[in-house]
């Protein structure tokens, strides 16, 4: 079996993080606070509980050197908290949004972070050390509609965004004075702020998920009409693949390997992609056991009781021997899955564990060692 | 008779297990608020494509979803007044109730006979299958229903005008 673990921290996550050692979880339990978990011989203490936004959590990254958390919400602010003895202390981030902040990502050298929003745009921010707080800086008239996904590309320069608008675009995040110029990196340095390298117009619905291979060579999103898409060789001539699949789109993917590729989404199940020796990829199978049952309980009684049984019939479940049974979608989650985080080695190039949090309130491991027929792609 | 039903109601069972894929997000119009898209209707790249399931001329089942949201309008089968009168009736009454059921509309949308809205608050809080399961017996129930009243006004009527007739004998 492929999970390894299954906690139920609330009755709905809207997304988590994980701690450097991976002891500790911070996760938004669908309200504006962020909740800190701690595991304890195999049992889960809630240690600290950071309170200072005023709508829902959106985003929430933890950079694994510096142990700082990022958190970005809908009421347009975003926080980063230090460490400090027992307490995790805010510190401001002047993002200069008027919609809300919708994903945060520290960049892989943890010198800044990027915010997407519904203000259609994006903000990239760092730290100015006179006056001890984050300022950022902004991607604007680019998007034409909210900023879903954002990931950074291993150079820390390279910023991919998806939008509800179905394009993804590759921007330049060069900042002078934060970023240092590298003779050797080629085009990516020579950009100033805010270019636009490339845009993709491939999905005609939403696009969210946006992620960068481990060596930054292929970049993966994917689209609401149940499309995942891979772009090879992100540059002034990008070879993209479309792979469709029959089942509920996707909300998320992350790159396990150069090879493979986890998606979640609405199935509750995370699906396996994998790329080929001619590097053609193709959906492989699904992660979890599928479940299908059906309550065969019988309907009874009149309407007007099923009235006043609304509640209980759409929590539990009764179904008429008459219609079909719905088909229940079973596994680990019982919900849809939206969000997906690497719980490998930071900087290694393939993880064999992730961890998945859906709306169920569940975060599920998952780890890829006793996959046989998967090992050939890690 | 039956096997359109069934057929209908399949239909409509498998475009709501793809239309039901709602996810939380914030306006984009107004700071700080989350409003339905689908009844907002000001960013059209929001909303996608309307779908309309007809059974027959008098039949169909209108679904237009969005983001965080969707809509599902009913017409009914009304075969003559009588019905009409009842089914406007009895709708009007469950639509007044809308709170006790969380997802039905207050108002039918024009051209329709009683709508829901599902939001992805709903979605969170319950079983996807589970509300699929809901609008699918509520349509199936509503015809039954609705020829059980007729058969009980016509029960009545004849009950009544016997008696009152009675006393011309």
């Amino acid at each position: 079996m492929a999970a390894v673990a299954v906690h139920q921290f609330a009755p709905c996550i809207t997304c988590h993080a994980w701690s450097p050692d991976h002891s500790m979880i911070a996760l938004c339990p669908n309200n504006n606070e962020v909740h800190i978990y701690r595991s304890s011989q195999d049992k889960w203490e809630r240690v600290h509980v950071l309170q200072k936004h005023d709508q829902i959590v959106s985003g929430i990254d933890w950079s694994p050197r510096s142990n700082r958390i990022v958190t970005a919400s809908h009421d347009r602010n975003s926080y980063v908290w230090n460490r400090e003895g027992p307490e995790w202390v805010p510190t401001l981030v002047i993002l200069r949004l008027n919609r809300a902040a919708l994903c945060v990502q520290w960049s892989p050298r943890e010198n800044k972070f990027a915010v997407g929003s519904g203000a259609k745009t994006v903000c990239i921010c760092y730290y100015e050390q006179d006056n001890n707080w984050w300022v950022s800086k902004l991607i604007r008239k680019r998007h034409d509609s909210s900023v879903t996904s954002v990931a950074w590309h291993p150079n820390n320069i390279l910023l991919a965004t998806t939008s509800t608008d179905g394009k993804c675009r590759v921007f330049s995040t060069f900042i002078k004075g934060v970023d240092t110029r590298d003779s050797k990196a080629g085009s990516s340095s020579d950009s100033k702020f805010g270019e636009q390298i490339i845009q993709l117009d491939l999905s005609f619905s939403w696009a969210f998920g946006v992620k960068w291979s481990p060596s930054g060579n292929t970049l993966a999103y994917v689209g609401h009409n149940s499309m995942i898409y891979f772009v090879d060789d992100v540059g002034p001539s990008p070879l993209a693949q479309n792979v469709a699949f029959r089942d509920l789109p996707l909300r998320d993917v992350l790159f396990v390997s150069e090879k493979m590729v986890i998606g979640v989404g609405f199935d509750c199940n995370p699906m396996v992609f994998g790329a080929d020796e001619r590097g053609i990829w193709s959906f492989v199978r699904f992660l979890g056991e599928r479940k299908s049952s059906f309550s065969g309980s019988k309907y009874g009684s009149q309407f007007s009781e099923a009235f006043g049984k609304f509640y209980g019939q759409s929590k539990t479940g009764v179904s008429n021997d008459g219609i079909d049974p719905s088909r229940s979608r079973g596994g680990i989650h019982e919900n849809c899955i939206n969000c997906i985080v690497s719980l490998g080695e930071e900087g290694s190039s393939r993880t064999l564990r992730f961890s998945t949090s859906g709306l169920d309130g569940r975060v599920v491991i998952w780890a890829l060692e006793n996959q046989e027929d998967l090992s050939e792609y890690l | 008779m039956a096997s359109t039903l069934r057929l209908y109601l399949t239909c409509i069972r498998n475009t709501l297990e793809a239309a039901l894929c709602l996810q939380n997000f914030p306006c984009q119009e107004v700071e700080r608020h989350n409003k339905p898209e689908v009844e907002l209707k000001t960013s059209p790249e929001l909303l996608l494509n309307p779908i309309l399931i007809c059974r027959n001329e008098s039949e169909k089942c209108l679904i237009e979803t969005s983001i965080n949201s969707l809509r599902i309008s009913l017409k009914v089968k009304q075969a003559d007044e009588l019905e009409n009168i009842l089914t406007k009736k009895f709708l009007r009454f469950l639509s007044m109730r809308a709170e006790a059921f969380q997802v039905l509309r207050r108002k039918p949308i024009q051209g329709y006979d009683i709508s829901f809205l599902i939001t992805n608050y709903h979605c969170e809080e319950m079983q996807k299958q589970k509300l699929i399961d809901f609008i699918v017996q509520f349509m199936e129930d509503i015809d039954k229903e609705i020829s059980e009243l007729k058969m009980s006004v016509n029960t009545r009527g004849r009950l009544v005008a016997t008696e009152f007739l009675k006393q011309f004998i």
